[in-house]
Parts: C-alpha cells; structure tokens; sequence
C-alpha cells in the first residue's frame, strides 16, 4: 500500500519554514495557514510555541482564516443568569395573553371577512422547460411560421407550383425570419425590468392606494394584529436600512406608523434617521419632534434632532438642541463637540448658562418681530426656514400668552428692576408659565424654563433693551 | 464575550422520530411532526412555561407526517398545513385536529417540503402552500379551490416502457416562495435530488432561470419571502452553502453567488472545525435580521453566519448589463447539538433568538441565541 503523503509534502513546504524566524518574517497568508496546518496536525512532532506564534501570526495576516473557525460546547441555559433568562420568561407570560386574545378573535372572523387576495387561476408550467430565455424560442417561432407553412406548403405533384418555386428566396426567407425570431428573443432575454423597491419605480398614486388600502384594512383589524404588523414593517424597515436601502426603509416605517401610529416611537425615530440619510432634514426633524412627544426623554431623538437642525442650517436652534441633549446625558460626546464646534462657529461669547444666551440672541431682532415668535428663540438668526413651520402654532401661542400671563408673576429681580420697562410693555411683558411653551411647541416639550425666560424678556420697544440687557445680567 | 453564544435552553425526547417542528405563530406553542415506529403520523404541541416544556395536546393520524406550514394561515386562524408520507396535503385547525379543513392527496410520493405565504401579510396576494415530492412534482395550492392545484410545475409524462421511470423522475427536496411583494410577483424556488436549482415565475408562469449545483439540494430558503427577491440560501448535500444574491439577474451569467464549501463540516480535535464534510440540512434566517441565518448540518452541527453585503451591490459589464455582486459569509457562532443530523429548525416569528429544533436523535430542543441584536 502506498504511504499517505505528509501534510509537508502535499503543501510541499520544506521544513526549514516550520522555524520562528521564518514565521516571523513570512508574508504570506496562504503559506501561514499551510504552516499552521501542519503544526496542528502534529505530523511533525509538537511545538506548542511554535505554533502559538505562528496562529497569532496567521491572525495578523489574514483576521478571518477559516482556521480560526472553532466549535464551542453547547451551552445549557443554567449558564444564564436568572437576569438574562428573566426576558425569556416575561416574554412567555406576555406572549400567552396575546395568544389568548387571538383565540377569542378566531370566532368572530368570520364575520369580519378580512379581504384576501383572488385565487389565481389553475395553470402549469413545465418543469423540464428550459428557462425564459431558451424558452421563448419556440413561442414566438411557432405562430408567424405556421401559417406560412400552411400557405405555402407544395404538394409534391404540384409541378406547376414546383416550376415556380425559387430556392434562394426561399431561403432568403428563412433568414429573414430567423433573424427575426432572434431579435425578438434578444427582447425577451432582458430580465424583466423588475420593480425594485426603490421608491422612484413605483409610483406615488400606487403607494397612496396601498396606504388607502391598510387605512382600510386597519379598521377590522385587533389591536393585537396591528401591533404584530407595524412590528413587522418597523423590522424590514431596519433590515432596509442597514442595507442602504433608506426609500424603501422609509416605506416600511410608514407602514408601521399607520398600523400602530399610537406606538409608533420607535418608527418615527428610525424614520428620522432614514430621512436624515437621504438629506430630507425636514422631515427628519418632523419625526424626532413627532418621537420626542411619545417619548420625551429620548436620547436618540433628541441628538437626532439637534443633528438634523444642525444639517439644515438651524445653528442656532440646535446648539439649544444639543445643550437639552447634555441636560439628559451630561457627557455625550457627540453632543459635547457639536456644542463646542457651534460656539466657536456662531462666533460669539457664548455663555454658558442657557438663559443668558437666549438673551443676546434676542437683541438684533427685538426691533423687527417681536410678537410673533414667543417660541422660537434662535429662530431670528436661522433665518426664514423655521418660521414657515412655526408660524401657525405661534398665533394661537401668543393669545395664551395673554390669558396665561396673569397668572404668573414675573421674576423679582425683573420686577424691581425694570419698573418702567413693564409699565410700557404692560402684561405682554410678563412671562408666561413654564407650561405655556410646553403646548405651543412640539419640538421642545421640555424647553421649561428656558424658553420661558426669552419669551417674557421678548420686548416689542426697542428702546428699553438697555435695561432689558442690566436684568440680564442680575439674573 | 460579546458575540452570539448559542443555548440549549430545554429539550424534550418523543419516542418518535421528528420531521419538523415550527412555532405557532404569536404564541409560546410549537407543533412536532413526526412518525412512529409503526409509521403512523404524529402532531404534537408544546408550550413553554415557566422554563419548562409542557405537551398540550397529541394528535395521531394514519400516515406519518413529514412537513408542516403557518405560512399561509391568518393570525386569527393559525392552521397548520401538513404534507404526509403518502402525498396527501392536510389543513388543520388545532383546536379540532380530527377534521381537516382541507385535504387532498397531493402527490403520488412522499411530499418532502412544503412552504406558505399570504397568510400573515396584508397585500401580498393569496394565501398559498406550495409542495414539493418525491414524484418530481411542485404543486402550488390554494385551499379555496378545491381538489387541483392552482399551479402545476410537472416534470413532462416520461415516454418508453416505464421500466427506469422511477430513476428518471427527479426527486424534489426542497422548495421556497419569494419574491412576494405585492399582490401579483411570486416566485417558486424548487431544489431537486440532482442539484438542479429551478425558479419558477408564477405571474407568467414560466421558468425564470435554472441552475446546478454539485450535489443534491437539501434547503432552500428566501432570506425573506415578502419582499422583491433579495438573497437566496441553498443547501446541499456534502456540505454546500450557497448564497445568491437575488437582485439582479445578468442575461447570461445570472446570479451571482457566494458559497460556502464546508458549512457542513463537523468538528475535529480540540474544537477545530476539521471533522468530515456531512449535508448542509436546513437553513433558516432569523426573522428579525435577514442578514443572519443558521443552518443545520449532518453531524448534528449548528452553524450561525452573517452575510455581509459589498460594498456595491451591483456592476455593469461592458455590454452594459448588470451582475450583482456577492458579498461575504462570516460564521459568527459554531456548536454541535447532537450526533445524529439536525434537519429542522425554526425561529421564533416574534422572540429575537428563541428557536426550536429537531434532530434524528428523537428530541426537540428549544434554543436561545443571546446578542443576536449586536451584530
């Protein structure tokens, strides 16, 4: 019998190399793995040092060698801590009501008749066709050929006809429709321009019927289903996304908004970030404002917004944003650095306590509109953009302002300090309650006090900010 | 560790062998299908409560059991479609199992696979179940019809004295629906005994592209069914994993793919994975994250991969036609659960990392994957 050949001999490598100084220096992957081979095997004796170095040299070279592919024994879930088996078994307890609810819908299903799609119609394929290309061959050749055949067809007594026949053309003929067949089956060959998810090919009338139809289809479903399938389409929107698929992700998350739009946080938040990739920053801030109502405390949204803000040019706004961020999580990185990068960027002497800052912004354009924002307080520099947004909730803002401002007094220090300032202004001056921001603005349901501050310190007369300026710095 | 770490969380031992086993949709329940010894057909349902199994309810009937469905049933009906040993496709309610909703002898051989869709979707098109059998036919049903299929992909009648017929005719072993995303595209995929590789487009009904692999093709899976076609998982025997990636089709070359050549490898010495090459049985994505799956291998092995995306999806060639680009496989996770194979396997639809499996070894067993969220 034949002696099996050595791992040495089948890579052919010469010993010499299973040695550290050629481990070291080798470059080759390829070869490495080949070596590490060999000293697994343990053909050629055991160097367990020899072949700690060179895996770790292989490691180096090549991260994802398939030599590194080990088994672990399978674990028994006594390993877990009660801690992480904890979810599993809420998870079951939760899951049973839900199954239970189900079991009760299945009677009156009946009744509801939820709409499903129409039987399609009995057919056949055969599988031993060969595909579509091959395939379509035969189908378009058959028609144009059979009725020349039958029209043409010579009976072979016919030697009149047969005195006629001219053999060239005949097969000039057949050329022709040769070719012509092969055109057409070059026309089949393309893969059919099928619809990809992409947002531009399917149409914007189609998805509004599709969104017509799951506002239909929502009405005779449970609360149960809903859930189940806004959780679907919340979880295909996510596999979209890592993808860098963001229209169709934003698709699925707009499914889900309309099957649970009651628990839609997580949607709207993943939906802003899918818009922010596609640079609709707009509408990107719409959903972290729509997230940041269902769940205040939302750090994620909160930066999101504050980055979005920043993208679309709202400096001002989201150096606020970003400080509301820090009030959350006090050493967030990302916060931090864009709070220092807008400082240094709006190029002013930005203080450090928010109130104060509020102030100063409000000074240039005291003068030009003073009534018509109690809200926004960085609106005046970044431009026209928020304003279009804002200018509906401000009006119906501004009224509360007046009903509200009675009953809140203003700051002492304001008071004693600025006796003539509040008699010009009268109560418009004052500061409305903390609560009053929190109605007319969803975009910072938590502004409290600092956006209170800059809107009872809003002073239609130019004229008194030199006072206005003195309280500022008192407080 | 911050990586996935597979767990054997409970296990149950049947005195029968199990086929397949699948959760129950929105519940802590799962259906066993198996086959006695005396080859009657066997349903069994656990629950899991309070960190242990409990058997709700047995159901035997004539003909063992070797495949079952929720894929084309409602939330609010949760029936199970069962293919049988002797080709008959079954509909059952739970609750009254004795009945069948619907039933109809299918096939003349053994249904080996079987795949639903439309039951769990809104705006996907109707419910169907598609079989595939021994006698090399895929069927596609739909259980408002009635006794036919409502498609019918059959091998042609083979011509000659039938002596070698049995030969001739392909086994079918694998079937999967994709390419759902709205209430007209759905594509049938059917793997056969000899590799061959078949899609089938049911809107035009035709066969939309073919392949063949090495060996015979054990599992096939759409990474998801009710989206436009984007990745297919094929198994074979000897150890195959391939993955296409279904988004575009060059007139020519077709699909691109990546393959896997050992996912069946079992493991050697000292926890290599170096031991023998064995069949690839099943490949299941994780409901939550397409972009994961395991897949069950013949030593008994569970391997957990992540696919990796390139980083352009798709290149034009110099006639200007496009060819998809496969990306990477990484094997995040590696554990052995048995000695006998592992040939069924189902995720949880609503519980990240929960997930129940059988093996020949006659046990089920559910698992936990713990991280799966991290990667």
């Amino acid at each position: 019998m034949e002696k099996r050949k050595t791992l040495l001999e089948k890579y052919n490598i010469p010993l010499s190399h299973l040695d550290f100084s050629y481990v070291e220096t080798c470059k080759n992957a390829r070869e490495m793995e080949k070596i590490v081979q060999i000293l697994r095997s343990g053909e050629e004796g055991h160097f367990p040092d020899l072949q700690r170095c060179s895996e770790e040299k292989l490691k180096k070279l090549k991260p994802d060698s398939k030599l590194f592919r080990f088994e672990e024994p399978i674990q028994r879930s006594n390993i877990l801590d009660k801690q992480e088996l904890k979810p599993v078994l809420d998870w079951t307890h939760d899951i049973k009501s839900k199954d239970n609810a189900l079991n009760e819908l299945k009677n009156d299903m009946a009744c509801l008749g939820l709409d499903v799609a129409p039987m399609r119609k009995p057919a056949k394929i055969d599988a031993d066709m060969p595909s579509t290309k091959k395939q379509s061959k035969p189908k378009p050749a058959a028609p144009p050929k059979q009725p020349t055949t039958t029209e043409k067809r010579i009976r072979s007594t016919d030697y009149n006809k047969w005195d006629k026949y001219d053999p060239d053309e005949e097969i000039l003929r057949m050329e022709l429709s040769e070719e012509r067949t092969k055109e057409q089956e070059e026309l089949k060959n393309r893969p059919d321009p099928k619809p990809t998810p992409t947002s531009e090919e399917i149409s914007k009338s189609e998805k509004e019927a599709l969104h017509e139809r799951l506002q239909q289809q929502l009405k005779k479903l449970s609360q149960v289903e809903k859930e189940q399938f806004a959780e679907k389409h919340r979880l295909r929107g996510n596999e979209y996304f890592k993808a860098k698929e963001y229209e169709s992700a934003i698709e699925e998350y707009n499914c889900a908004i309309i099957y649970d739009p009651e628990n839609a946080a997580r949607a709207y938040n993943n939906r802003a970030v899918s818009h922010m990739k596609v640079k609709n920053y707009l509408a990107a801030i719409s959903d972290c404002k729509a997230c940041l109502q269902m769940e205040p405390e939302n750090l994620k949204a909160r930066l999101r917004l504050a980055d979005a803000s920043y993208a679309q040019g709202f400096r001002r706004e989201s150096l606020h944003l970003y400080q509301r961020v820090l009030e959350l999580q006090p050493d967030n990185a990302a916060a931090l650095k864009a709070v220092e990068l807008l400082k240094k960027q709006l190029g002013e002497l930005a203080p450090t306590h928010a109130t104060r800052l509020m102030i100063e912004e409000l000074k240039p354009d005291a003068s030009d509109k003073p009534k018509e924002k109690p809200k926004e307080v960085t609106t005046p520099v970044a431009k026209t953009a928020p304003v279009a947004k804002t200018a509906p909730v401000a009006k119906p803002a501004t009224v509360k302002e007046y009903d509200l401002a009675e009953l809140v007094k203003p700051n002492r220090v304001v008071k004693s300090k600025l006796v003539t300032a509040a008699e010009a202004l009268g109560n418009k001056f004052k500061a409305p309650p903390a609560s009053a921001p929190k109605k007319q603005t969803q975009p910072q349901p938590l502004t409290g006090e600092a956006s209170t501050l800059p809107a009872m310190l809003r002073m239609p007369q130019a004229n008194i900010k030199s006072s206005n300026k003195l309280l500022i710095q008192e407080i | 560790m911050d990586k996935p770490q597979l767990i054997e969380h409970l296990n149950a031992s049947v005195n029968y062998t199990v086929y397949d086993t699948k959760w129950i949709p929105l519940s802590a329940k799962f259906v066993v299908l198996g086959s006695k010894a005396n080859s009657q057909g066997v349903m069994d349902i656990y629950e899991l409560n309070e960190g242990e199994l409990v058997k709700v309810k047995t159901v035997e009937k004539k003909v063992a059991f070797k495949c079952g469905t929720f894929g084309a049933s409602s939330l609010r009906n949760r029936h199970i479609a069962i293919g049988d040993f002797e080709g008959r496709l079954q509909v059952l309610d739970m609750e009254r199992p004795e009945l069948p909703v619907y039933n109809v002898k299918a096939h003349t051989g053994i249904i080996n696979t079987i795949d639903a869709i439309g039951g769990n979707q809104v705006d996907c098109g109707a419910p169907e179940i598609v079989t595939g059998s021994r006698d090399g036919a895929v069927k596609v049903w739909d259980i408002r019809q009635g006794q036919s299929p409502v498609v019918d992909i059959s091998p042609p009648p083979q011509m000659g004295d039938g002596i070698n017929q049995s030969s001739a005719r392909r086994d079918c072993w694998a079937v999967a629906f994709g390419n759902t995303f709205n209430s007209e595209e759905r594509i049938v995929a059917a793997g056969y005994d000899n590799g061959d590789l078949k899609l089938f487009d049911l809107r035009s009904l035709s066969v939309r592209w073919e392949a063949t692999m090495k060996n015979g093709i054990c599992g096939l899976e759409f990474d998801r069914r009710d989206i436009p076609m984007n990745k297919l998982a094929v198994t074979t025997l000897e150890g195959g994993l391939l993955i296409y990636d279904m988004r575009y089709q060059h007139p020519t070359k077709g699909f691109s793919y990546v393959e896997e050549r050992n996912a069946g490898r079992g493991v050697g010495t000292n926890g290599v994975i170096s031991g023998p090459k064995a069949t690839v049985w099943v490949a299941r994505h994780l409901p939550q994250n397409r972009d994961i799956f395991l897949t069950g291998g013949g030593t008994g092995s569970i391997r957990l991969w992540q696919y990796e995306y390139p980083d352009k999806r798709v290149v034009e060639d110099a006639d200007g036609n496009k060819t998809g680009v496969a990306g990477t496989l990484h094997m995040v996770s590696a554990s052995t659960l048995s000695s006998q194979p592992v040939h069924c396997f189902d995720w949880h639809p609503d519980k990240l990392g929960l997930a129940v499996c059988g093996a020949f070894d006659q046990s089920v067993r559910v698992l936990i994957t713990t991280k799966l969220n991290v990667l």
